[in-house]
């Protein structure tokens, strides 16, 4: 069937299984493949992206949860203003290792940068408690936030 | 010490940076391993679904191979695909591949296997306790041991277990291989550890059907920990086969319950301790170690993970007599392969663990009986190998000051005279040998190679992957330190046999130590041919001497020697050493452990690039953490995970806070890092449960279930004596 939605700013409309998951025709119809497959059950994170502004694991909806919707990916977050204070502080913390989980890692702090953005430990491990990392032991992940928080503070 | 930043980080985050599944051609097929549902079994007939157009589909079997059906190992004992028999859960018994990646599953889902059941030995703790499943060869220590006891000494006789552990890299495994049918050439790309390892394995599925195999990497390698060692080659050979038979490109990528029920694992040990220590100054005279790993259905490369897990498992302590035996068991389980560590967390879990019990059975304090049987300079380990340096006593001392360990004892203790909820410390430490073990490096001799361009790049190849690790980064580092060039203009090529000489795998804590040190050196040789001190303006006023090439190979020193049959000698050149103490908060309502603090000290040498080291010993800490908390990969009645859904993983609400400190950092020698922080934290944290809880544990993990179990067996043994 005709499903149609915008996807990083772009109209598509696309004849599809509306069973097909939305992961596949993120990654494989449309190739944005900096959404990435980890463990396929909505436990790990690495495929989320942004629907309708909100976190969501694309390997546990299917084509259809996208009809008439606005899905935003790690590609074009990195290109926004916020996504790209967030960047310098990853980098500046090394809180990137294998980098897989990561641009999952990334749509959800946006998120929580965007809607809250308080410098609080314990708000963004809620906020990043759908995203496993297996290489960082996390600690400085929450850095990096913690340090893009208080930067976007600053500007105000 | 510097902190240069990863170049790929920025990539990684955008999600630019390409992983294996990304790499797509319109010609691509999709591969996927078929494998058996059941753990022993001869196979009398294979049923391929009706519904579907056979034509569409290329199918692999062992009887396609036109090399050889065996995985090249230490003991190349696996099969790539079994033939008739099937002795393992999960052993690959078909290559299938097709255009559709919805068909090829649906299809294979509907494949019958009819086969005849056999015994199988799947039940792990049973199988090490039974001797008649031991197999390959035994590794015996013997020093100085006799076995006459001594009056004045108090004996303690211990068993301690642990469990699988997954490595569960967030990418899982694949491969893509594109054979040219012009050139009779197989070219491989994937996600893997060492590119060499696969290279020898498709050469040998193959066997004189191609003429040439290029391994590269891909750009990015989502974790591997040890996973991606050995693997990779059978998932590889059979790309390889179903491309020389389909004529097309084709891509396996495991989908995440295919990997963790079909990959290796780390070995489940059981280890048995005695103990014979001086009841008056608390001196260990003596040590029996019995030292045994289930290596699954084969060996593979067990043999080398239980020679590192015997010379781990006398701890870091100065004992007069040992006898240390290794064994490997056979079971129906998948084969246990390299996992971060390699045998030694075992090894540390135990000897750590009962230097404890010891100490609680004689009075004594953690630290002070840690102190009373330190390994000293000048000391001999059981191998008769001399302790240089004593920087394992500065790691110890530091963290004990450091965390305030006495006082926070003290202030436990009296938390938990009122409270039902419990707080505990423990401590431990630990050390990692770097390297190969024994005549590992001398029979590896890496090679590495550097070429600098016209237009002044420097271009670094070695065969060793950066999976997460930092690894490009910090050889860039290095070389652009001792050059004195600028690291923009230092880069690390992927990867690949064709352009990169064996520098080895990239395992063993050993590529900024071993591969590091030779290409630190090869850059101080290309300065010495540099006339002018200056290589870029060297490079614009002699354009004619450029592009050049530089190699070096590792030479071995004469004077190290290690018997590979007594195990006596130098079983590694160097060592890092650490000491760590650990918090916990027990709530007692939910049987749960929840780790508060932990305080890591480290001899690491110099860390080349102080934020990558640190987020090792992060990332180490928390993959302990798991081991010691949550990850097992068989439950009993429930049989084996599935995927992160029953696999449990720590998650950012269960992050400690982490303390590291690193010691003896001018040392000239940038020592293994990798694996260390990952092998004492565990430990730790048992013996932090110990003092909260005031009961003795010998198995991890310590889940809420398995807590439970031990407070009520001891309970009920409470509650028998009164009744007595």
């Amino acid at each position: 069937m005709k499903i149609s939605f915008r996807i990083n700013q772009k109209d598509v409309s696309l004849d599809l299984d509306p069973m097909r998951r939305l992961i596949d025709v993120i990654r494989e119809d449309l190739g944005y493949t900096g959404t990435k497959e980890s463990c396929g059950e909505g436990e790990c994170g690495a495929c989320t992206i942004l629907l309708d502004g909100f976190p969501v694991t694309s390997c546990l909806l299917n084509a259809i949860h996208a009809q008439g919707k606005q899905i935003h990916t790690a590609e074009y977050l990195a290109k926004t203003e916020k996504g790209k204070l967030l960047i310098d502080c990853f980098d500046e913390t090394n809180a990137v290792q294998c980098g897989f989980c990561f641009p999952g890692f990334f749509v959800s702090s946006y998120h929580y940068l965007l809607n809250d953005g308080e410098p609080n430990l314990e708000k963004i491990k809620y906020a990043l408690s759908g995203n496993i990392c297996r290489c960082t032991g996390y600690t400085k992940i929450f850095e990096a936030i913690l340090l893009a928080c208080d930067r976007i503070k600053k500007q105000v | 010490m510097s902190s240069a930043r990863k170049f790929d980080a920025r990539p990684k985050v955008a999600g630019t940076y390409r992983f294996l599944d990304d790499y797509n051609n319109i010609e691509m097929m999709h591969g996927l391993l078929f494998y058996a549902r059941f753990d022993h079994g001869i196979i009398s007939k294979i049923h391929l679904p009706p519904d579907f157009n056979l034509n569409e589909f290329t199918i692999v079997h062992a009887s396609d191979i036109p090399g050889q059906n065996l995985v090249p190992e230490p003991v190349a004992d696996q099969p790539f695909m079994a033939d008739k028999e099937v002795i393992h859960f999960g052993q690959i018994i078909l290559g299938i591949a097709h255009h559709d990646k919805k068909t090829l599953k649906d299809f294979s889902e509907q494949i019958q296997v009819e086969y005849q059941k056999q015994p199988a030995t799947t039940d792990i703790k049973q199988c090490l306790e039974d001797e008649k499943n031991c197999f390959g060869k035994e590794i015996l220590i013997n020093h100085n041991f006799t076995p006459k006891s001594d009056p004045g000494c108090t004996y303690l006789h211990k068993v301690y277990y642990t469990p699988h552990q997954e490595q569960a890299y967030l990418e899982t495994q694949g491969m893509i291989a594109i054979y040219d049918d012009q050139k009779k050439s197989m070219f491989i790309q994937g996600t893997m550890q060492c590119p060499y390892f696969v290279k020898e394995a498709v050469e040998t599925i193959m066997g004189s059907a191609i003429r040439q195999v290029i391994v590269e990497t891909s750009e990015g390698i989502g974790g591997a920990f040890g996973g991606k060692e050995d693997f990779p080659n059978i998932i590889a050979g059979i790309a390889a086969l179903l491309s020389y038979k389909s004529g097309k490109p084709v891509k396996i990528v495991l989908d995440r319950s295919d990997d963790i029920i079909i990959t290796t694992k780390r070995h489940p040990a059981r280890i048995e301790i005695e103990s014979w220590t001086d009841r008056i100054s608390g001196k260990i005279r003596k040590l029996t170690v019995d030292y045994r790993l289930d290596a699954g259905a084969y060996q593979t490369l067990s043999p080398v993970v239980l020679a590192r897990g015997v010379l781990h498992s006398f701890g870091t302590y100065n004992i007069e007599e040992a006898q240390i035996r290794g064994r490997l068991f056979r079971s129906n389980t998948p084969p246990n392969g390299a996992f971060r560590g390699f045998g030694a967390p075992q090894a540390i879990f135990a000897i750590e663990s009962h230097i404890d019990h010891i100490a609680r059975e004689l009075g004594i304090d953690l630290a002070d009986i840690r102190r009373i049987n330190l390994l000293r300079k000048g000391d001999e380990m059981p191998t008769t190998q001399i302790i240089q340096e004593d920087h394992i006593k500065e790691c110890l001392e530091t963290v004990i000051s450091w965390s305030d360990y006495y006082n926070k004892k003290a202030r436990f203790e009296e938390f938990n005279h009122t409270h039902s909820d419990k707080k505990g410390i423990g401590l431990a430490i630990g050390f990692h040998g770097g390297g190969y073990t024994g005549n590992g490096e001398k029979i590896l001799k890496s090679e590495v190679k550097i070429t600098i361009d016209k237009d002044e790049l420097v271009k670094i190849y070695v065969a060793n992957t950066d999976m997460g690790q930092g690894a490009y980064t910090t050889l860039a580092q290095i070389v652009s330190e001792a050059l004195s060039y600028p690291l923009s203009k230092t880069i690390v090529e992927i990867p690949n046999t064709d352009k990169a000489p064996n520098s080895g795998p990239t395992v063993a804590s050993r590529t900024i130590y071993i591969v590091g040190a030779l290409l630190q050196n090869l850059a101080y040789k290309i300065n010495a041919e540099i006339p002018d001190n200056n290589l870029s303006s060297y490079i614009k006023n002699h354009p004619g001497q450029f592009p050049r090439e530089w190699k070096l190979q590792f030479q071995p020193d004469p004077d190290i020697r290690f018997d590979d049959n007594t195990y006596q000698g130098t079983a590694y050149k160097d060592y890092s050493w650490a000491a760590c103490v650990v918090e916990i908060y027990y709530h007692c309502q939910i049987y749960q452990i929840e780790v508060k603090n932990i305080w890591n000290v480290l001899d690491i040498g110099r860390p080349v690039n102080r934020k990558i080291a640190e987020g090792q010993v992060e990332g180490g800490n928390i993959q302990a953490m798991g081991y010691a908390l949550t990850e097992f990969f068989y439950k009993p009645g429930f049989g084996r995970m599935h995927g992160f859904t029953d696999y449990i993983l720590p998650t950012a609400f269960d992050i400690p806070e982490i303390n590291i400190e690193f010691i003896n950092t001018s040392s000239p020698i940038a020592k293994g890092l990798g694996e260390i922080p990952m092998d004492y934290p565990a430990p730790a944290i048992l013996n932090a449960a110990q003092h909260a809880l005031g009961r003795n544990f010998y198995e991890l993990p310590l889940t809420p279930e398995n807590i439970f179990q031990v407070l009520k067996s001891s309970h009920n043994t409470k509650i028998a004596q009164e009744d007595n």
